[in-house]
């Protein structure tokens, strides 16, 4: 990189501080084990010092990503790509942005990894009164030893302030759930307004000699580099080609490659704003350079889409620039209203933006059959407008309330993925239930993996739904006693490939078995903190159940860890998890 | 000529008010007087003779912690309920770590400085959302002394309890909640199935109270243990002796002192104790003392 050779720190031009500090806050995250109110598994673990490192175990004082490795993405009700054409090589699956205290050019980070450490694969910088964020480091996956680690990544050498970081996760190939326990970032500080308004603006980068910009790559930027023409060969046999030829190789580019394009000659720019090339967008992997005038550009060509992926595109949430703010919504606003004839697939996860305004015009789009909502939390009441033909719908960490969502679930025959994860504002889980035993005859996936106001009753109720194939009940009957739920579900769910029953305590053998009897074609089968079942059940399931793929018995007392391994031996093709927070010892 | 003389006026008062800050900042007196804050020390017992693994904040099935955020100094003492021994459960598990957990949530600020009892109660739905299942049960009184306002506040479950002496006059003591003799009220984990035979008392029936402390009051947070086996008056003659110490060694030799007079009347069998005098109001015909775990944090207010 001749960039790197030319870069000249700020730090030898001023004389600035060196500083190490912890995180302040925690601005944004996409991924949560736990309820809102809980520290356990929070995201707030992450202020300040880190407490468990160098222990290595699953600690409830650290944060903790709700999912890990391809089982949640074999779930039916995970999303699709919409434009398969635009992935992320790194696929980035989670996020976390962290705020610090002050300002400071980045030298150094610290991610203290207390379990299954290596899924870190980006991090970005950004200054909270600035919109431009920077690419500190990239990298691939890694697969570590089970120990906790201390990860320094080498940072890109960049000339800017930085007081918000965020982190994006890759846990596909981990074997269980990682565990972060702090974030310490590095840096110097200017020590005078001058100094930091020298450095904010760039007005260093002269005297430096550098072009420390060469880390974020512009949406529509030139990059000369790619066209090196040369003058013997200047013939263009492109050119001969049919617009529709031209147009159906343009169909395959991503939106960067696209972009490139555009700028070839007047032909291409023509055709590379053809809106056959526009029926499927997604600009979640293009979220920090995605502004308002990104948006305007799609505006005048998505008459005809189809899906639209507006995750994580939250530009202007951490500034305090109201206008842009005001603006950046306008243009969400319109763009839906523009696509609400055609379009079938929204996704709109983590995006700040969406408020009641959004959501008014989101029940217009008639056509939506995919829904997703995943953590947006400014809205709370639902409009009374109804979406009809809708088949997956996720509302994980939202604020919907019982009421509204009974509308819904009344207005949705065709509903078969329905996620609830984590919202905490449901307090008649039953009387939904009773609605999708009702109303909801084709219902495959149930998640409502933390919200406690479900009752065994309930649960029994859920045997009405033949087709269903995954249930995810995590954290549901804390402590209350299953009954014979498990049971009715046994005989009325054939089908059931996924079910989730952490934490299930009053759940015993008994309970269990008809479960294993009948369900042949279950292949994860979760039952964390259960005390009370035995090394029998255990061993039952994994005969029994020809398709088992993974079973989860982490914190299930009444199973000793020899036996898990000789079952490991026995049975090789089926992932037993066995996670253990480490002994009281350790809090010392 | 007069925009002279304003400015003239100016600057010397602004001179003055400096001069005058830095005097009254220097002032030792003044600047003490904002910062009322504890001195605490800590001594217990496990009611087991042998000699046990000995781990920071716990005494047998007692527990306890000391933390301090801003403007709030706590203290906290729990007893687990020893009856969940013969259901195979651990009775000091769930209150060492009620406990560790009120430590964790005042070290990270999320309590309300003036409400103690709530700071019990997020404790324990924290200690329902961990993947490892605490069972148990468990007293538990916490006292918060807010510094900006002088106050005390309290919050207790149960027969553990606190007591404030001032000039030698017992000026506040925590009321035992009981439901019938030797029963305490109990925060409670049962194991699903129990929850109908267990007592299980909701984190807000805390009773709560709070009033305002004064230079040298000594506070001593204790569990049953000691108010069992030691009668008000002999607490009243150790605690007047820490009247306003602010050396923390012998703050400690006192607490050392009211833990080890508890832990041998707890075991001499003639000794009228105060739970002997309780039983027999209560019909119940015993003497001697209560053998039982025993916790003292003594803390005096130091303003």
């Amino acid at each position: 990189m001749d960039t790197s050779e030319r870069f000249f720190p700020v730090e030898d031009v001023f004389k600035m501080q060196y500083l190490e500090q912890y995180v302040q806050s925690v601005v944004h995250y996409s991924s949560r084990y736990n309820n809102q109110l809980n520290y356990c598994y929070s995201p707030t673990n992450l202020l300040g010092k880190y407490e468990k490192y160098p222990s290595y175990g699953d600690f409830p004082e650290a944060y903790f990503l709700r999912s890990y490795g391809k089982w949640w993405r074999y779930s039916g009700s995970a999303q699709k790509e919409y434009r398969p054409q635009d992935f992320d090589l790194l696929n980035a699956e989670d996020f976390v942005t962290l705020e610090f205290g002050s300002a400071v050019v980045p030298r150094e980070v610290f991610i203290y990894e207390v379990y299954n450490p290596g899924a870190v694969i980006r991090i970005w910088g950004r200054l909270s009164s600035d919109t431009k964020w920077h690419l500190l480091w990239e990298g691939f996956p890694q697969k570590c030893a089970a120990t906790s680690r201390k990860f320094t990544p080498p940072l890109r050498k960049i000339n800017s302030l930085i007081n918000i970081l965020r982190i994006e996760f890759n846990q596909s190939h981990l074997d269980y759930h990682t565990a972060i326990d702090g974030v310490l970032l590095c840096g110097y500080q200017p020590r005078t307004i001058i100094k930091f308004e020298l450095i904010r603006r760039g007005l260093t980068q002269n005297k430096l000699a550098t072009s420390s910009n060469s880390a974020t790559v512009g949406y529509w930027e030139t990059n000369r580099n790619c066209v090196t023409l040369n003058d013997k060969l200047a013939f263009d046999y492109i050119n001969l080609l049919p617009n529709e030829i031209i147009l159906k190789v343009f169909q395959c580019l991503d939106l960067k490659s696209l972009s490139r394009c555009a700028q070839v000659n007047r032909r291409w720019n023509k055709l590379a704003q053809d809106q056959t090339l526009y029926r499927n967008i997604s600009l979640k992997i293009y979220w920090y350079l995605v502004n308002e005038q990104t948006l305007d550009f799609f505006i005048n060509k998505i008459q005809n889409v189809k899906k639209l992926d507006l995750s994580w595109c939250n530009q202007y949430q951490i500034s305090f620039n109201k206008r842009l703010d005001y603006d950046y919504h306008c243009k969400i606003l319109s763009l839906l209203e523009e696509s609400s004839r055609t379009i079938t697939h929204l996704s709109m996860n983590d995006n700040y933006f969406v408020d009641s305004d959004v959501l008014n015009k989101i029940v217009c789009c008639k056509e939506l059959t995919e829904l997703r909502l995943h953590h947006t939390f400014n809205w709370i009441r639902w409009p009374k407008d109804q979406l009809t033909k809708l088949v997956t719908l996720d509302l994980s960490i939202t604020n919907i309330i019982d009421e509204d969502l009974i509308q819904i679930l009344m207005a949705n025959p065709n509903l078969e993925h329905l996620v609830l994860d984590l919202c905490e504002h449901l307090f008649m889980m039953n009387s939904v239930v009773e609605t999708v035993t009702l109303f909801n005859k084709k219902l495959k996936t149930w998640s409502s993996w933390k919200t406690d106001s479900l009752t065994s009753d309930a649960v029994r109720k859920f045997s009405l739904c033949s087709n269903l194939e995954e249930l995810d009940l995590g954290w549901c009957l804390l402590d209350s006693v299953p009954g014979d739920s498990l049971a009715e579900i046994a005989n009325g769910c054939k089908r059931l490939k996924r079910l989730i029953l952490s934490q299930w305590r009053g759940a015993t053998d008994q309970s269990l078995m008809p479960i294993i009897i009948s369900c042949k074609d279950l292949t994860q089968l979760d039952l964390i903190g259960i005390k009370n079942i035995s090394s029998e059940l255990c061993e039952k399931a994994l005969f029994r159940l020809p398709k088992l793929r993974l079973l989860d018995i982490s914190f299930c007392d009444g199973v000793r860890q020899e036996e898990v391994a000789i079952w490991r031996q026995q049975y090789p093709h089926i992932t037993i998890q066995r996670s253990c927070e480490h002994t009281v010892t350790d809090y010392m | 000529m007069h925009s002279l003389f304003v400015t003239g006026r100016l600057i010397s008062r602004a001179l003055f008010n400096g001069i005058h800050n830095f005097s009254t900042a220097t002032d030792p007196k003044l600047q003490q007087k904002t910062e009322p804050h504890l001195v605490s020390a800590v001594c217990g017992f496990s009611k087991e003779r042998r000699i046990q693994r000995l781990v920071k904040g716990q005494f047998g099935d007692d527990a306890w912690f000391s933390a301090k955020y801003k403007s709030t100094d706590v203290l906290g003492v729990a007893d687990g309920v020893g009856g969940w021994r013969s259901y195979g459960i651990d009775p000091g598990e769930f209150s060492f770590h009620l406990m560790k957990t009120c430590e964790r949530l005042v070290k990270l600020g999320r309590f309300a400085p003036t409400n103690p009892s709530e700071l019990l109660a997020s404790s324990y739905y924290e200690l329902l959302h961990n993947k490892k299942a605490i069972l148990g049960s468990s007293t538990a009184c916490v006292v918060f002394l807010n510094r900006e306002n002088s106050t005390l506040y309290t919050a207790n479950i149960g027969d553990s309890g606190f007591m404030v002496v001032r000039r030698g006059r017992v000026v506040r003591r925590s009321e035992e909640q009981q439901h019938y003799f030797n029963t305490p009220f109990q925060l409670s984990l049962p194991p699903p199935g129990y929850r109908a035979d267990v007592l299980s008392d909701r984190p807000e029936s805390a009773s709560s109270d709070n009033f305002p402390v004064e230079d040298g009051d000594v506070i001593l947070v204790a569990t049953d243990g000691v108010f069992d086996n030691l009668p008000q008056n002999i607490i009243l003659n150790e605690l007047i002796k820490c009247q306003g110490e602010r050396c923390a060694s012998r703050l400690q030799m006192v607490a050392n002192s009211i833990a080890w007079m508890a832990r041998s009347l707890s075991f001499d069998e003639t000794f009228i104790s105060p739970f002997a005098e309780r039983a027999f109001a209560n019909g119940i015909n015993t003497i001697g003392g209560k053998p039982d775990d025993i916790t003292v944090i003594l803390a005096t207010v130091a303003i």
